[in-house]
């Protein structure tokens, strides 16, 4: 009993911490997204100097830790010289998380617009359809379906990465569960946050389970 | 006779393969012409740069009288018209493919009325009252509702005249319409080309069915290694070919 008060007592407090976990999710995949969407057709067309500019851009996210962009956004970016910008604690986490979480749907998208048949290309101009016209008509919906099941991962992986912000003192979940569990030398706050981190991770794949339900009406 | 297309002195590589050689050719309104060939003679790439879905290197190519692309200066180098204007030029054209290549996402009256309504600006209304007019004609009325996942390969092949038709094109081209087919479901597909033909649809047919080459074409173009060997009717190509080339390919096709 005397347990269950001090869970009562201390989930609130972890839970605060979610508000900001969640922030971080939505405004990720809100703004990655569409950036991830326009970079993988940036890097589909044949201007050379801007598919080298998106190679290096994924390159370079999709090739250092996350971790280590983190800290160099918030710690670093101030002294950089010319660029040099000091973004407050939340800015710095939602710029490096939309950048790096943009670079892996760049290739996610990429792949999934190259795996549709040129015959589709092909079938669609012979139709007197413009390029613009066939990717937004035909190409991106089919994309769409291949996209989805790896999208999905990426999601999931999304949650647990939050939980990366704590290295630069945001107060989000973990660093909420950390300080109890350091405060009261118990353990019972890390398995609150773990659940809290399972009910977000159930949530996220069947809302993708749903998804991809949806579209799966039609068979290649 | 009014011709519909012209190709002049058409030259194409890939690389360093060069897959069509001076090709002169013109196409007559409401003329039906095949052209045969062994494989890799060029007949694809042909078809194809009819409607500028491959780039000829040099030479000419127009479309009643308005050129998608002129030979221009000394080394005869093809220069194009804008890619808007080629668009809206090869909308005059419709095209079959031997994949079919119908949009998978999209249901079969759907896939009618895409283009259409998306580049025609059709009304919905009409585009459906259109595309329910082809599907009657193609005999596929009650598959208004499949995806194209859902029908036999002559269902598909069917439906893609429908949807090439229904932008209402002059002149049709056809890419081995039946070589993906099974045998037993040839024979629809060949039904509905020469129902077109009835109907005096200009049609452009790369084929390697020789019964149905003869039965249908006014002139037959016999092609190899990115040239045109000889052409002339059904008959002379096709019945009591001279050319001991012509001879040797009908053999081995037949
Ligand atoms: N996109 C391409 N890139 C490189 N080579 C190509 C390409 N398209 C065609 N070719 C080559 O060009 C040659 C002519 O091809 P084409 O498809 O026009 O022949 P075809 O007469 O239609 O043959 P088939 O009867 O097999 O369809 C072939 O050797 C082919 O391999
Ligand atoms: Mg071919």
């Amino acid at each position: 009993m005397e347990h269950l008060n001090y869970i009562m007592e201390i989930t609130p407090y972890i839970l605060e911490g979610a508000v900001f976990s969640i922030q971080i999710y939505v405004v990720t995949m809100l703004f990655a997204i569409p950036l991830g969407m326009l970079c993988a057709l940036g890097k589909l067309v044949h201007f050379k100097p801007l598919r080298w500019l998106l190679e290096a851009y994924t390159w370079v996210f999709r090739g250092t830790p996350l971790l280590l962009q983190l800290f160099f956004v918030y710690y670093g970016l101030p002294f950089v010289p010319v660029i040099g910008v000091e973004f407050s604690r939340e800015m710095a986490a939602f710029v490096t998380f939309i950048l790096n979480y943009g670079a892996y749907f760049t290739e996610i998208f990429r792949a999934g617009i190259q795996s549709i048949d040129k015959g589709q290309y092909e079938a669609a101009k012979a139709l007197g359809m413009s390029y613009p016209r066939t990717m937004c008509s035909i190409i991106i919906p089919q994309a769409i379906k291949v996209i989805v099941p790896p999208l999905g991962n990426e999601a999931v992986t999304l949650i647990k990465d939050t939980a990366l912000c704590s290295v630069i003192a945001i107060p989000e979940m973990l660093k909420n569960a950390k300080a109890v569990v350091a405060r009261d030398a118990a353990v019972s706050g890390y398995i609150i946050a773990a659940v809290a981190y399972l009910a977000m991770t159930f949530v996220i794949i069947n809302i993708f389970k749903y998804i991809e339900k949806r579209l799966s009406y039609y068979d290649k | 006779m009014e011709e519909i297309i012209r190709i002049q002195q058409l030259y194409k590589s890939f690389g360093t393969l060069e897959v069509l050689k001076g090709i002169d050719l013109s196409v007559n309104k409401g003329e039906i012409l095949t052209i045969i060939g062994p494989s890799g003679s060029g007949k694809s790439t042909l078809l194809r740069c009819m409607n500028h879905l491959e780039k000829a290197d040099r030479g000419s190519i127009s479309i009643d009288g308005q050129y998608i692309g002129k030979a221009e200066g000394k080394d005869g180098k093809t220069v194009y018209r804008s890619n808007k204007e080629i668009l809206t030029i090869c909308r005059r054209l419709g095209m079959v493919f031997q994949n079919f290549n119908l949009f998978p996402h999209k249901s079969v009256i759907e896939n009618l009325i895409e283009a259409p309504v998306k580049v025609k600006k059709m009304e919905k209304e009409e585009a459906l009252l259109i595309a329910r007019e082809l599907l009657k004609k193609v005999g596929l009325l009650d598959k208004e509702k499949a995806y194209p996942n859902q029908l036999s390969g002559g269902q598909k092949q069917r439906v893609a005249i429908a949807r090439a038709l229904a932008m209402q094109p002059e002149i049709m081209l056809f890419d081995e319409p039946t070589s993906a087919l099974d045998p037993e479901l040839i024979g629809e597909v060949l039904q509905v080309i020469k129902q077109l033909a009835e109907e005096h649809m200009t049609m452009v047919i790369v084929t390697h069915e020789m019964n149905f080459a003869r039965d249908i074409s006014d002139r037959v173009i016999f092609m190899e290694k990115g040239e045109i060997v000889t052409q002339g009717s059904p008959e002379e190509i096709l019945i009591n070919p001279r050319l001991p080339r012509l001879q040797t390919f009908l053999n081995k096709v037949v």
